[in-house]
């Protein structure tokens, strides 16, 4: 024997009381005060409200589960309170048709006035889930922030909305001092009414693939929202020319990059997107449309020779410098190590003279006792250019040598050399 | 009966079974992130556990065979039914636990939508009786039984919540690794 497969469901208790011409009905469930129970979760108990007119057969029956329950009489048969369409039937005063509109999270109350008189609305709303617990939630209703006082007949009521669970909203019309009215509830499911945001798209071209950039919508708030719908993204892309009429092709992607290849060289190609979510079996509405025009296949021989000569510029000034600098180099060096032995034709024949570098010492040639008496050589000044001043040193050397032993005079450097020698 | 009747029902039959299962085939996907978003909220809504409740400590066995049956209707109707009784466990003598009210809230709102979803979902009577029959039931029954009284000779102090936490979280681990594989 399981006593879980016996045991049958014992009876509620249920209180009636009577306020303004409407019943609150309060249920208690079975083993309602019992230290020990056989049905542990009373939460989960679902129950059948029967009405029925002593005079007549008919039956209004209603399934609830939870244990307050405000019943409204109307002419005929006893409605739930949210299930009727206005709470007065004669009060203008009330709000009416409120609906709930969501773009990215963003939440708005809009409903409609009916009085002609100016009246304060304050709207207020309570979270899902204790309608479901054993207790009395009418006294949980919180105002929502920043739509307490409002003259208009929206308002902004994201502060109160999360992404989990559901919400129940209501809003209270306030004219003069004395009257007041409820209106009925709206129930919102905040994923599912809430609509998704277009993306942003941007697109970029590289030879012959196309970058598609997606931000996604909402921004960096949207954050919760993307991830609570597991959001893809789709993209179309065609050509866009006058004369083929061409499908636009589609891709998908989890990513908000995507690259499409093997595209067609000169041709304007457009690109939109669109976020969806499969777990909601929602989508948005498309970007706006991006085109970008591929490079032409025309295009890419210029390229080569643009680059080409690019390149062959870049040589050249490296390339020519260089050259310039060895050809200078050269012919230092020629002229230091390998000089030239044409003598001036004047002096042709004067003397078989070792061609030798001024530069580097030369063999000791045999001195001569000669004597040069008063010999002064002088040379003007700055006057001179190179070349004669390498003759002078070269004659300048040769009075040297003819003087005697001393040799003082003899400096190759010298500008001036005065020989006063006696032998 | 004529045959086109007995078509016609059949092609009915089809149909809302072809419906329903594309409804709570979406419904998995929804579901998967719901139980992501519990978790986190189970969290944050209180803090580390406290090392002076290890003491305290009670091993509850949570049934594994429950979330191991052959068929998918009845993984989904225990999942429905787990969700029930944590959803009762914590709608309760919170007082003492002292625990992030709007973490709470949202945890409870969350599981209350799930459990909304699921009974939804249409269930073949066929599996509703089976699944009353079913010995996991009971030892899933027993399970919370245990937890509940536990709670109840401790008073509902701290200690006492915080353990009830770690569990319910273990719990809600087991269900997310059986929902991704679905």
């Amino acid at each position: 024997m399981v006593p879980d497969h016996e045991a049958q469901i014992g009876p509620p208790g249920m209180e009636l009381q009577p306020t303004n011409g409407d019943i609150k009905i309060k249920i208690s469930p079975p083993e309602a005060n019992q230290g020990k129970k056989m049905w542990l979760n009373d939460l989960s108990f679902k129950y059948n409200l029967v009405f029925w007119e002593n005079s007549s057969n008919s039956q209004f029956g209603y399934f609830v589960q939870r244990v307050f329950v405000s019943v409204k009489r109307w002419s005929h048969f006893p409605v739930l309170e949210e299930e009727s369409e206005t709470s007065s039937v004669n009060d203008l005063l009330c709000a009416t048709n409120l609906r709930v509109l969501g773009l990215n999270m963003e939440f708005h109350l809009h409903w409609d006035n009916q009085y002609e008189q100016p009246v304060s609305y304050n709207v207020q709303y309570l979270i899902g889930y204790l309608k479901r617990l054993n207790e009395d939630y009418s006294g949980k209703w919180v105002g929502v922030p920043g739509c307490g006082n409002v003259t208009g007949t929206r308002c902004n009521v994201s502060s109160a909305i999360t992404t989990t669970g559901f919400y129940y909203l209501r809003v209270q019309a306030r004219a003069g001092l004395n009257r007041s009215c409820l209106s009925t509830e709206v129930k919102v499911d905040p994923l599912r009414t809430n609509e998704i945001g277009p993306p942003g798209v941007k697109v970029d071209i590289s030879d012959t693939l196309l970058h598609i950039q997606i931000s996604p919508p909402g921004g960096p708030e949207g954050e919760v929202m993307r991830n609570n719908y597991v959001l893809s993204y789709r993209i179309l892309y065609w050509r866009n020319s006058s004369s083929d009429e061409e499908e636009a092709k589609v891709k998908e992607t989890k990513q908000t990059v995507a690259t499409i290849p093997n595209l067609a060289p000169q041709t304007l190609y457009c690109v939109k997107a669109q976020a969806f979510s499969e777990a909601y079996n929602k989508s948005s509405v498309y970007s706006q449309e991006e085109c970008i025009q591929t490079p032409g296949a025309k295009a890419f021989p210029l390229v080569i020779l643009a680059t080409f000569m690019a390149a062959l510029f870049a040589v050249l000034l490296v390339a020519l410098p260089l050259v310039f600098v060895l050809y200078q180099a050269y012919s230092k060096i020629k002229y230091v190590f390998f000089p030239s032995c044409q003598p001036p034709l004047n002096i042709e024949g004067f003397g078989g003279q070792l061609c030798t570098s001024p530069y580097l010492p030369t063999p000791e040639e045999p001195v001569e006792n000669y004597s040069i008496i008063d010999s002064m050589i002088t040379y003007e000044g700055n006057q001179m250019d190179c070349k004669d001043y390498k003759h002078s040193k070269q004659s300048s050397r040769d009075s040297g040598n003819y003087s005697n032993d001393d040799n003082t005079s003899g400096s190759k450097g010298s500008a001036e050399t005065l020989g006063k020698e006696t032998v | 009966m004529n045959a086109f009747g007995l078509i016609q029902i059949g092609l009915i039959l089809l149909c809302t079974t072809i419906i329903c299962n594309h409804q709570c085939n979406h419904l998995l996907l929804q579901q998967r992130k719901m139980i992501e978003n519990s978790l986190q909220l189970l969290d944050k809504m209180g803090k580390n556990f406290p090392q002076r409740c290890l003491r305290e400590k009670m091993s509850f066995r949570f049934p594994k065979q429950v979330l191991q049956p052959r068929q998918k209707e009845t993984v989904r109707i225990a999942i429905e039914e787990i969700f029930q009784h944590i959803f009762y466990i914590f709608s309760k003598n919170l007082t003492l636990a002292a625990w992030d009210g709007t973490a709470l809230d949202q945890f409870q709102n969350g599981l209350y939508q799930q459990i909304e979803q699921l009974e939804a979902c249409v269930i073949k009577k066929h599996t509703h009786y089976c699944w009353s029959k079913e010995v996991s039931r009971l030892k899933l029954k027993k399970y919370f039984q245990k937890i509940d009284c536990f709670l109840k000779d401790k008073q509902h102090n701290l200690c006492s919540w915080e353990i009830s936490r770690a569990e319910m979280r273990r719990c809600l681990q087991l269900i997310d690794k059986v929902t991704r594989k679905l």
